[in-house]
């Protein structure tokens, strides 16, 4: 038990970390292709071919890079989390009201200010429902970590699938899905607290 | 507005825990393996092996996902040592066409893999690892079947049930039927896991089957002699680094000591004690060690 319980944490330390590392690098890419829309094309057909990538492949091929075990788990975590934050930063910044934005502009608003007061809390909970999605894609993913020398729960559902045992399948899967869904929850929580007051 | 050093703080305490978790790894010596039941279990007991000969640590980086990251992961130094087979390492990695001289394939794969990686075959374990071709008992009995040639004589009174791929493989069935003649009743093809449901219940008399699958033991199947060596051969051998065993000369002789140690029928044995009855494999390798005199009780 104490066995799923270590695996379970390592797990954890796995999704949110390739979140984490992706949400440093999407959101300032998500804002420049909303300033500079002429990049946007290139940069979300990009992250659209990495998401096509299957995720054995990419471990195999990220592996030739950052050898075996979890630095090159996260490296595709980070890589498969990337499309859901930038489109949906990019779509969230995108749909805020022209209005609104005017509106800032004329209280004297400098252009940052508006980003940081106007248009980003406006497009929260775009940006947020990206990071939800990529957290739990992140869980599911996390699981085949396994295969390149990566530790969480995949240790147990391959084992498990091997020796046709059951129980230990489900020994893994359980506890991943329960993260999958606790994940979803506190981030749905967080939301919630991070959406400024008046809104909704 | 919100909490944000809470956030920030989360974010620190994850990078860190996580950064820790990473610089692990203080092992000697690095065993890997693919990510199937006979190869783990190899991988477990040259692990066994190494610490109860010597005063190195072992590291297992067992249930890798296939040839390629074991062998990538070997050649760039993550993984010391892993156990692969001649005639993967001949077609697989080396890209040759098929021989069929198990003695042949093995001085190729040697030669190569030192050439071309510094890295170095050790003796190869006995059993060999190919296809193979397997009837019921009953079958086996009533036909009188001993070798391929036997079965050809007989076949269009058979019916083969084998997975799709070994239909188009060079190696499969076009191959059987040039090289002994074979044509059966009818063939079938399926999932690898039904055949032998399929074989079981009578559906289909004749299968293909990897040479050591422990499998053939719970179904009672016989496998016949492959008397024409048509089947390429895939010894097993554990792969091992030079650098590795310029640090640490005892490993070449401890590695060695498995040479010829285990049969096809010892090597069906242990898969099947691990798949069918759910042993785990660390037990089964050092009951079979122990039971070879090659570790103490």
């Amino acid at each position: 038990m104490e066995r799923v319980f270590l695996l379970t944490v390592e797990h954890l330390q796995l999704s949110l970390m390739g979140v984490l590392i992706a949400l440093l690098v999407a959101i300032p890419l998500g804002i420049f292709i909303y300033r500079y829309k002429g990049f946007a094309g290139v940069v979300l057909s990009l992250t659209d071919v990495i998401q096509t990538i299957p995720s054995l492949a990419m471990l195999a091929l990220l592996m030739l890079v950052f050898g075996l075990g979890n630095t090159t788990v996260i490296a595709a975590l980070v890589l498969y989390s990337l499309l859901p934050i930038v489109r949906n930063t990019y779509t969230g910044l995108n749909n805020v009201s022209p209005s609104l934005i005017e509106a800032g502009r004329g209280m004297g608003m400098t252009r940052f200010q508006r980003l940081r007061y106007v248009e980003l809390p406006l497009a929260l909970p775009v940006i947020m429902a990206g990071i939800r999605v990529a957290t739990v894609t992140a869980i599911g993913i996390a699981t085949i970590g396994v295969l390149i020398g990566g530790g969480g729960l995949g240790v147990l559902i391959w084992r498990g699938i091997q020796n046709t045992d059951t129980q230990m399948i489900l020994m893994g899967s359980i506890p991943a899905a329960l993260l999958a869904i606790l994940a979803d929850f506190l981030l749905g929580k967080i939301e919630k607290r991070l959406i400024p007051k008046g809104m909704n | 507005m919100f909490n944000k050093k809470a956030l920030v703080i989360l974010m620190i305490l994850v990078l860190a825990t996580t950064a820790l978790a990473g610089c692990g790894s203080s092992a000697d010596i690095t065993v890997g393996s693919k990510n199937f039941t006979e190869n783990i279990l190899l991988g477990e007991m040259i692990s066994i092996l190494i610490e109860e000969n010597t005063d190195l640590t072992v590291e297992r980086k067992l249930n890798l996902g296939g040839t390629l990251v074991n062998f990538e992961a070997l050649r760039n130094g993550d993984l010391d040592l892993y156990v692969d087979y001649t005639g993967t390492g001949l077609m697989a990695i080396l890209d040759m066409d098929v021989i069929n001289d198990p003695d042949l394939v093995y001085d190729i794969v040697q030669e190569e893999y030192m050439e071309q990686f510094g890295l170095k075959w050790m003796a190869p374990m006995g059993f060999n690892n190919t296809y193979a071709i397997a009837v019921r008992e009953d079958t086996a009995k009533q036909y009188s079947l001993e070798t391929l040639s036997d079965l050809a004589l007989v076949s269009d009174e058979l019916v083969l049930g084998s997975h799709q791929e070994f239909y188009n493989r060079p190696d499969g069935y076009p191959g059987l039927q040039e090289t002994y003649g074979m044509n059966f009743k009818d063939t079938k093809a399926m999932e690898i896991g039904l055949k032998y449901q399929a074989i079981g219940t009578k559906d289909i008399d004749v299968t293909d089957a990897f040479a050591t699958d422990g499998r053939l033991i719970s179904y009672n199947l016989v496998v016949l002699e492959d008397d024409k060596q048509f089947f390429p051969p895939y010894h097993a051998a554990p792969v091992v680094r030079m650098d590795t065993l310029e640090e640490y000369p005892e490993l070449e002789g401890i590695l060695n000591s498995l040479g010829n140690m285990i049969s096809d029928e010892e090597m069906q044995q242990m898969n099947y004690l691990v798949e069918e009855e759910g042993m785990d494999e660390a037990k089964v390798a050092r009951d079979f060690l122990v039971q070879k005199g090659l570790i103490g009780q």
